[in-house]
């Protein structure tokens, strides 16, 4: 492992040029970046380009093939009192077979020292979980609630909720984003959320990481990441024009009509030319911008 | 709250309706405004968001801060807002008005009448 480059933050994660390779795999090639305590991180990114990895070399499920992980300045690898203070409960996490939901939250307090039994049982009762199930009877979106009690109720510092809303309908992700900001605002602590259903969410994220081929494309408050880009439509050459040099991700033709979503904050002069051509300009949602950042990896690769 | 189709920062929808309620009489001068802790789960917002849409209204100077106790409606809020939006009422409605109207053909004559007879 290479030896420290960034100072480690005294409360908080640093991340320095971790990698992560499965056999010939390179999943993670060098993810760096400095994540203070106490804040609400999106992980975003396409299917593969290693959120899930890179959850759980930070919670030590896993070991790291390069690079430096710190949480509060101390390395989590095997140990013990690092990770006490994280808590991830994998997306396909397995329970005893024949345990009840009851029994699963039970040895709650024995794991998690900040375990609230209030939280647990409010979380329960909202999902409609039933108590007296075996686990290995419940549905996708039933495992997805156990998911989420086990992990809001932890109140660990570092808490991970990786995909938390898989199988679950509008009104139980609503109670998720409105149960993760009542837990954050009461108990503030750090949490990285994992997701795809990013227009739904991202209000709730202070800042976003997206990760593309398994490094860190941008990391930004949420309100700069939300200007990273636009998208211009219009005849072809008039947008060819507007877009000048800039990066184009994606492009989509409708007869002579592009539509193309622009790399970078459109200026005021983009928008004087837009409104004198008559091109559409608007800026995309952060789940456009971080589906065209996929799109464009995914594209690289078929050349490759 | 969802992001605005313009690409407005969700906190200066928030500072915006937080000023509309003042506007209203629904947050009265010299009494507290909901905290960021609870604007943040009202609107369903990180607390970081809900707290810059708050510190925007107090460098505005619609609200102060009661130290220990949490922001208040100044005194004299709700006309400062009022004559704000009457200095930008001219610019917001007026002109986008006339432009959609030069656009479809319409003289300044017939925007008039329109007016008039809708208010009638």
């Amino acid at each position: 492992m290479t030896a420290t480059a960034v100072p480690p933050r005294e409360r908080g994660i640093t991340l320095h040029a971790v990698t992560k390779s499965f056999g010939g795999n390179h999943v993670l090639r060098g993810v760096t970046a400095d994540l203070p305590a106490d804040r609400i991180y999106g992980l975003l990114g396409a299917n593969g380009v290693g959120k899930t990895t890179l959850m759980a070399l930070i919670c030590g499920h896993t070991f790291r093939s390069g690079g430096q992980i710190l949480i509060d300045g101390e390395d989590p690898v095997e140990n013990a009192a690092v990770l006490r203070r994280t808590c991830f409960v994998h997306e396909d996490q397995r329970y005893n077979d024949n345990f009840t939901v009851a029994q699963v939250l039970a040895p709650g307090p024995a794991y998690f020292p900040n375990w609230s039994a209030e939280t647990a049982e409010r979380l329960a009762r909202r999902f409609r979980l039933p108590p007296k199930t075996a686990s290995k009877k419940l549905s996708r979106g039933q495992r997805s609630a156990l998911a989420i009690t086990i992990s809001l109720a932890s109140r660990a510092p570092y808490t991970f909720l990786d995909e938390p809303y898989l199988g679950l309908d509008a009104s139980a992700r609503s109670i998720l984003y409105d149960e993760v900001l009542t837990e954050y605002v009461a108990h503030p602590r750090t949490i990285v959320l994992s997701t795809h259903l990013i227009d739904e969410a991202a209000d709730l994220m202070e800042d976003v990481l997206i990760l593309e081929d398994g490094v860190v494309a941008v990391h930004a408050e949420v309100d700069l990441a939300r200007r990273e880009s636009f998208i211009v439509r219009g005849p072809q050459e008039q947008v060819r024009a507007l877009i000048g040099a800039r990066e184009v991700l994606t492009e989509r033709h409708l007869g002579n009509l592009l539509t193309a979503t622009v790399r970078g904050q459109a200026s005021d002069a983009d928008r004087a030319l837009a409104h004198q051509t008559r091109l559409a300009l608007e800026p995309a949602t952060l789940q456009e911008f971080v589906a065209a950042i996929g799109v464009r990896s995914h594209d690289r690769s078929d050349i490759a | 709250m969802s992001p605005a189709p313009d690409g407005r920062p969700i906190f200066l929808e928030i500072a915006d309706q937080i000023a509309a309620d003042i506007l209203t009489g629904a947050y009265p001068q010299e009494t507290p405004v909901p905290s960021t802790n609870e604007l943040s789960v009202h609107y369903r917002v990180n607390p970081a968001t809900a707290g810059k849409a708050l510190n925007l209204l107090v460098d505005d100077g619609v609200l102060y801060k009661r130290r220990g106790l949490g922001m208040y409606v100044a005194t004299g809020a709700p006309e400062a807002l009022r004559a704000r939006r009457r200095a930008a009422f001219v610019e917001e409605f007026v002109l986008p008005l006339r432009a959609e109207a030069a656009r479809l053909g319409f003289t300044d004559r017939e925007i008039v009448d329109f007016i008039l007879k809708d208010s009638s």
